[in-house]
């Protein structure tokens, strides 16, 4: 029996060992030169785009709402608490109706496509394109139009987040330790995120985090705070790993506006 | 005493022989602002109230209120007004044949659609399947035979040597699954149908059409124009085939005869007709889109909207013979005395490129003339001096 368990572990280490991410490639980008110097700019926070679900036995995303919700409100709380270690002020996005909301979308949608490319084309070292080569390269963005959405005038920044959460089920996971026996590699769960900071003067992205591997359960606040902290790393203000100031949280404007 | 007797007796013998004549399976039952209640169910319904969110702020939704009160209009007389009144309608502009209705009761019809049925029944017809596959709930049953699906694969690879023939099963039952679903909801739309204002015959008349519209693309590209009554074993449908054959042999088995009704399909899409046609002639099919225009003639004539885009169509071929062709109709357009001004644009293109050029710049002229301010205004321009 034990020797039996020590199968099941020692082909579990050879199976996370075989699905460790590939080391090459980079979680983080900021344009050369790129400073933000704390309490000098005004931060808007687009709607995040937050999913959480299960990963089937066969590997299918299974999309639940109660850890939906859960997630966006753990993660607008953190955000919020979050926001002092920016070191600038962040605020909610006020979702226009009617015609703007259209080009809203277009945006979200463009920052989506964008963010892919990095991660594609850049952040993958052997993957880069051939004007993204040189070292300390990186000139992304979304056009200078973006300023002209409606509630973004006195704006400085647009700060946009994505999280994906696929939590492995139980079923999903007996079959990652048989998948081990026969030594064929299974992965449980994903869980990834990426935040872009977009200059709203210029249009050009200074800044994005991208981690297909992420931690924190960001279906309880410890976890969420976690994630956050996760999301928010490298960025370019202030570190976000300061101590967070407890009157700062009290005095946070909302932003938890996930919907 | 004795009157009253015989009233209530015949009143039964009425009321029997009605409900002996109806042996139409029974609609699904209809629940008011149904809310889900399950896990899986209210995740594909959040997933599907981000996807709308979306759709709603799409550049290609069309607006109009005028077409999207018609289409509601049809969805309504189809499956009745207390089921079709939650339903959110988005008509999107996309030059293909398909609707399809999302979990959490949102309708999205394309433009093609429209573009290829003939009339409010055809609509109707594939307004009732789309809403049948809503009432029935498939989106879920789908997602569950899938998850079903894929778990056996994966243990089957991982359990069983050689598991290839298992897991070739498990997709071909998958789609399988799918397909028995589309036929559930072309008999739940048909159903609607029948019971609505609409010629239950119009289900078919709609794949037959398609079959039509196939036939002639694919001798268009030169391919082999071949219907199947079976389905392979990765398609999501039955053939076109399989339903025109049920969907025909349903309405003749239900025999519904209606009083011819005023058509409005002709009159709503009048508006949008050269737009959407202009969308189809941009898909490169010569021989389903001269197809298209030759079933929308039957049912108008060559109207100035259909002349102009057939002109458009052979222009756009391009062969030293479709120049020529494309004149005329252009010229037939002008003739009719209501032509836009780019039918003077595509008259006077094809003309030059015929080596006509002193008839094609005085066309061009012509379209300048009418449209000082167009956006290749200056293009043309060179043309001409």
């Amino acid at each position: 029996m034990i020797a039996f368990c020590r199968a099941i572990v020692v082909a579990l280490m050879a199976v996370i060992a075989a699905t460790a991410p590939a080391h090459a490639q980079e979680k983080t980008g900021v344009k050369p030169g790129f400073v933000l110097r704390p309490g000098t700019a005004r931060i808007v926070l687009m709607r995040p785009s937050i999913r959480v679900g299960a990963q089937s036995t066969g590997g299918m995303y299974e999309p639940n709402a109660d850890w939906t919700d859960q997630a966006k409100e753990n993660i607008g709380a953190a955000l919020a608490k979050a926001q002092a270690g920016l070191g600038n002020s962040v605020v909610g996005y006020v979702e226009p109706v009617g015609a703007s909301s259209a080009k809203v979308a277009e945006y979200q949608e463009l920052f989506g496509a964008v963010a892919s490319s990095v991660i594609e084309y850049q952040f993958f070292k052997g993957n880069r394109l051939p004007t993204k080569k040189r070292k300390d390269q990186f000139e992304w963005g979304l056009g200078p139009d973006v300023r002209t959405l409606p509630g973004l005038e006195a704006a400085d920044y647009a700060l946009f987040i994505t999280t994906e959460d696929h939590f492995g089920s139980t079923g999903r996971k007996v079959l990652q330790v048989f998948a081990a026996m026969a030594r064929v590699g299974v992965t449980a769960g994903v869980h990834k995120g990426f935040a872009g900071l977009v200059d709203l003067r210029m249009g050009e992205l200074v800044w994005l985090n991208a981690d297909m591997q992420m931690g924190g359960d960001v279906r309880d606040a410890e976890g969420a705070d976690k994630r956050v902290r996760q999301l928010l790393e490298g960025f370019p203000g202030k570190p976000v790993e300061a101590p967070v100031a407890v009157t700062a949280v009290a005095a946070a404007p909302p932003i938890a506006s996930a919907h | 005493m004795r009157i009253p007797m015989v009233g209530l007796l015949l009143a039964t013998a009425i009321g029997t022989s009605a409900l002996a004549a109806d042996k139409r399976p029974p609609l699904p039952t209809y629940t008011q602002a149904y809310t889900p209640t399950t896990v899986d169910e209210r995740g594909i319904w959040m997933e599907a109230d981000e996807r709308e969110r979306a759709q709603r702020d799409s550049r290609s939704l069309v607006k109009d209120p005028a077409l999207n009160a018609y289409v509601r209009g049809v969805l309504c007389r189809t499956v009745g007004e207390d089921r079709c009144r939650s339903v959110r309608l988005y008509i999107d502009e996309v030059p293909a044949f398909n609707a399809f209705m999302t979990p959490n009761g949102a309708m999205v019809v394309w433009t093609g659609l429209l573009l290829r049925v003939r009339n409010e029944a055809e609509l109707g017809a594939i307004l009732g399947h789309e809403f049948g596959h809503f009432e029935l709930r498939h989106s879920l049953k789908d997602f569950k035979s899938h998850r079903a699906g894929t778990d056996l694969m994966a243990w089957a690879s991982i359990l069983v040597r050689n598991s290839g023939d298992i897991r070739y099963a498990m997709v071909g039952q998958m789609y399988a699954f799918s397909r028995d679903q589309e036929r559930e909801a072309d008999m739940t739309g048909f159903q609607y149908l029948a019971r609505s204002q609409y010629p239950s015959s119009a289900a078919a008349d709609v794949w037959e059409h398609v079959m039509g519209e196939a036939d002639a693309t694919a001798i268009g590209r030169r391919g082999r124009a071949q219907h199947k009554y079976v389905a392979g074993v990765f398609a999501t449908h039955p053939t076109d085939l399989a339903r025109a054959t049920y969907l025909r042999a349903a309405s003749i088995e239900a025999h519904d005869v209606k009083p011819a009704a005023v058509d409005t399909h002709q009159a709503a899409m009048a508006k949008w007709l050269p737009i959407f046609l202009n969308d189809q002639i941009k898909l490169n099919d010569f021989g389903g889109s001269e197809y298209l225009l030759a079933t929308l003639a039957d049912g108008t004539g060559w109207t100035t909207s259909l002349l102009c885009a057939r002109g458009d169509l052979y222009r756009e071929r391009g062969n030293p013979r479709d120049l020529v062709s494309a004149a005329q109709f252009y010229q037939e357009a002008v003739g009719k005395g209501d032509a836009p001004p780019e039918a003077y644009r595509g008259l006077g293109l094809a003309l030059l490129r015929s080596q006509r050029v002193a008839k094609g710049q005085a066309a061009l002229a012509n379209y300048l003339r009418l449209k000082p301010a167009a956006t290749d205004a200056a293009l043309i321009a060179k043309l001409i001096s």
